[in-house]
């Protein structure tokens, strides 16, 4: 069948009264948990799964996947205004959403979110909807040495997060990598760095780190200051709130950086969108023509990742779809959703159900255009809660860490790791050490040493695996020209300053 | 919904009294444990994981069948390979309202991880479910038609071959380990952390050869991407005729069973202990229990009473022989 007559079956299927409600139960849901840290979709997707028997599955398959793709647009909402991520994809935007936030501009960097959301999830719509058959078999050439090429070129961006000192950059990288290596080793089933805790066994989630980092290490240097905190300036009137046409011209790449990088991050199964929005993070950076102002409140900083993770959503549902293959904790569920509903994700799950594949694909159309008119209006909502005074706004933000942490874990430990990375947060503030290269270590450091060993067990031991094959030789090169770069830049400038001395 | 669960409660209080009232004191007495409030039902994986899925499913069976008058909550308490839920579990000690859902993984944890302190023994065995079998699978396009085949490519080239699976505690590694100890063989052993990457490995040409469920082995060789050689079964699987067992393929080795089963606290009364048995054992007995397991492709593995503690015990001594051959420490 071709794509025209079966967009037009999706549609038919999409359009009627019961889809569209389900759809618009779906992306209502999926904001709300996306504004809730701690609650994300795969628990909020296991708690209405049992609901689901008594429903028509077409219909339940677009409300689960509007709960999916509409806690990406939510997620940026805490982000921004309170420095507390609401999803892990959404930890990179508070670098520069906050201080959007703080500088009077929370407003454009909520409405950017919402418009990078919609262009990228729409594009990557387009993208499940045109080429998702031949992008299969991309996903299946990744392998372990392409996926630890991805992670290099994803840890060189450390030099592109470094700010003023690199050493300190690097150092705080270190830790990040230190963190990521708690926890039971997959391969040998030892535990590594646990301190004889069984709440370690597991690992430490980086969100939790995140969360401290961030939120509670910036309340508590907040609070050190003598004068009453002051409040942030909130401009009024809706106009002043949105983004300005200059904004969006700002955000031209990143709408495309995001949606491109999103998607094709989306169809590799070991990646997953948090890294998909730090590499468009880093990417964005790195084309940038003002690379030193990304941390201080950019808007492409905020668009780029916001929109990767949404394009993130359509290429994950590619492997899901076209080989019954997950890739993350809410694809897996969704696959075991259509299992028990009597499906049969696989290579011939398209061909077979067709209605319940464009239908969907019809519905994440209608959907995003809901999130888009549903969270425009709400941006004008959710800044006036920056009116709120410092005593006020702080205990919110504490509140709010917490209670996101414990939802995600239910587990007390996790909230005494938040007040340790608090407190290391604070510490990092003080001695100006970057917190973002250490989350970046944390996030890409636990991938990067699997993809490593899995590749050295393949070869064998031998490391020319890594460099031999096309993909990650390209990707290596490309992390090579970025770690050299800003050493000449480097170079270069000590080189003027020596002649300006001399001279 | 709720006004159901009101006339069902009013109705069996209306059996209880009137039950009571034929019944003398001392039978009263005796009166059968059945749970009051929702009852906690614990995990070890997140959302959309093994034993979360069956969990869920569980919960609605039990309401479909109307089996349970109150609600079953699924409680994920994920990390520490199972460890976690295993000391979350303990701590409930003498609770009568929480019970959990346990597969070898639990058993297998406590072997190899000092910091895992609860063995399956120390809580109450319930039943055990079922068992899980597997199959082995190569490419369609793979030159190994047979396990044979396969055995003696390794054989040739010593390390060359490689298999996709979990970690090296998991059943894979133990299947394999088994393997090349029985035949003198060896191959390499790559770990994934999800069941997606494994497939996705094997799909890709980056490995050979990989263990795998039946039900999501099936639509890859429905669709001809996939072949399968043997199957690890006790008995032969439905779904899979003319595929011999390890054993009429020439290999006569011994795995420990992979299981799912229910677990209670530590110190669950006698009578609460009862009441779960007769509940699952009830369930097993339900046409949407038997779906299920033919949908999954599933091995009836239903056990409860003394026989299951055995079970468990013989399942955890062959772990630790296949963990020390296969050089893993183990710390019990």
């Amino acid at each position: 069948m071709d794509v025209f007559n079966g967009l037009m079956q999706g549609f038919a299927v999409a359009l009627s009264p019961g889809a569209l409600a389900l759809c618009f139960v779906g992306v209502l849901l999926g904001t709300v948990v996306g504004v809730l840290p701690g609650l994300g979709p795969p628990a909020t997707i296991a708690m209405l799964l049992p609901l689901t028997f008594k429903m028509e599955p077409t219909g339940a398959m677009i409300m689960l996947a509007g709960i999916y793709y509409g806690a990406k647009y939510g997620g940026s909402t805490t982000s921004i205004l309170l420095n507390v991520p609401g999803e892990s994809a959404s930890v990179v935007t508070c670098l520069d959403g906050y201080q959007m936030a703080r500088k009077g501009r929370a407003g454009a960097a909520l409405g950017i979110s919402a418009i990078a959301s919609f262009i990228a999830g729409s594009f990557g719509v387009v993208a499940l909807m045109l080429v998702a058959p031949p992008l299969a078999k991309l996903s299946l050439a990744f392998s372990s040495p392409e996926y630890f090429a991805l992670m290099v070129l994803g840890l060189a961006m450390v030099v592109l997060l470094a700010g003023e000192s690199l050493t300190k950059a690097l150092l705080s990288m270190l830790v990040g990598l230190w963190i990521a290596s708690m926890g039971t080793d997959l391969f040998s089933a030892t535990s590594r760095f646990t301190f004889g805790q069984t709440s370690l066994l597991g690992g430490i989630d980086f969100v939790v780190v995140a969360i401290g980092l961030f939120a509670v290490g910036e309340v508590m240097a907040n609070m050190e200051s003598s004068e009453p905190a002051q409040m942030l300036p909130l401009p009024k009137g809706l106009r002043n709130l949105m983004p300005t046409w200059q904004d969006m011209k700002d955000c031209r790449f990143a709408f495309v950086n995001g949606s491109v990088i999103g998607f094709l991050i989306g169809v590799l199964p070991g990646a997953g969108s948090t890294i998909a929005s730090f590499l468009s993070y880093g990417v964005e950076k790195a084309v940038s023509r003002h690379p030193e102002k990304f941390g201080t409140g950019v808007i492409e900083g905020v668009a780029a990742p916001e929109g990767a993770n949404n394009a993130e959503t359509g290429g994950a549902l590619v492997p899901l779809l076209t080989l019954g293959i997950p890739g993350s904790g809410t694809t897996a569920i969704l696959l075991a959703a259509l299992v028990l509903w009597g499906f049969k994700p696989g290579p011939l799950f398209i061909e077979e159900s067709p209605a319940m594949f464009w239908g969907l694909v019809a519905s994440m159309y209608i959907g995003n255009v809901m999130l888009l008119i549903l969270n425009l209006p709400l941006v004008g909502v959710f800044a006036q809660l920056l009116k709120l005074p410092g005593y006020a706004m702080y205990p919110l933000i504490l509140g709010v860490s917490m209670i996101g942490v414990y939802t995600a874990s239910g587990s007390v430990f996790d909230l005494g790791l938040l007040c340790v990375f608090g407190l290391v947060g604070y510490a990092m503030r003080r001695l100006h050490f970057p917190t973002g290269p250490m989350v970046l270590g944390l996030v890409l450091g636990d991938a990067m040493e699997k993809a490593l060993r899995q590749s050295l067990m393949m070869s064998q031991g031998d490391l020319a695996i890594l460099w031999q094959r096309p993909i990650p030789a390209a990707l290596l090169a490309i992390a090579g020209i970025l770690l050299v770069v800003p050493l000449f830049k480097k170079f270069n400038a000590v080189r003027v300053q020596v002649i300006d001395q001399e001279g | 919904m709720r006004a159901t669960e009101n006339t069902l409660s009013r109705r069996l209080a209306l059996l209880a009294a009137s039950a009571l009232l034929a019944a003398s004191p001392r039978a009263w007495a005796q009166a059968p444990w059945k749970p009051t409030k929702p009852v906690d039902l614990v995990v070890h994986t997140g959302p959309g994981g093994g034993s979360d899925v069956l969990a869920r499913s569980i919960a609605v069976m039990l309401e479909k069948e109307k089996l349970l008058t109150v609600r079953v909550q699924v409680i994920n308490k994920t990390g520490g390979n199972s460890a976690v839920a295993a000391a979350y579990l303990s701590e409930k000690r003498g609770d009568t309202h929480t019970i959990g859902l346990f597969t070898s993984v639990w058993i297998a944890t406590p072997l190899t991880s000092a910091e895992a302190k609860v063995a399956v023994r120390d809580l109450t065995p319930v039943a055990r479910l079922m068992l899980e079998p597997a199959v082995f699978a190569v490419r369609a396009d793979s030159p190994f038609k047979t396990m044979r085949d396969f055995i003696e490519a390794a054989r040739a080239n010593p390390g060359k071959l490689k298999q996709s699976g979990g970690s090296l505690t998991s059943r894979d590694s133990i299947m394999r380990q088994a393997l090349q100890q029985h035949t003198a063989t060896k191959w390499a052993y790559v770990s994934f952390q999800g069941g997606g990457e494994r497939v996705a490995a094997l799909l890709g040409g980056h490995v050979d050869m990989m263990v795998i469920e039946p039900q999501e082995a099936g639509e890859h060789i429905r669709a001809g991407k996939m072949r399968v050689l043997a199957q690890i079964a006790e008995k032969p699987l439905s779904g899979y005729p003319g595929v011999p067992t390890l054993k009429e393929a020439g290999y006569d080795v011994t795995v420990p069973p992979q299981m799912r089963g229910v677990l209670a606290p530590p110190a669950t009364p006698r009578e609460v202990l009862a009441f779960w048995e007769d509940l699952f054992a009830k369930l097993h007995a339900t046409p949407s229990w038997q779906k299920y397991m033919l949908d999954n492709q599933l091995e009836e593995g239903f056990l409860t009473g003394p026989e299951f503690p055995k079970a468990i015990d013989k399942v955890e001594n062959e772990l630790r022989t296949q963990y020390q051959q296969a050089g893993v420490k183990t710390v019990r």
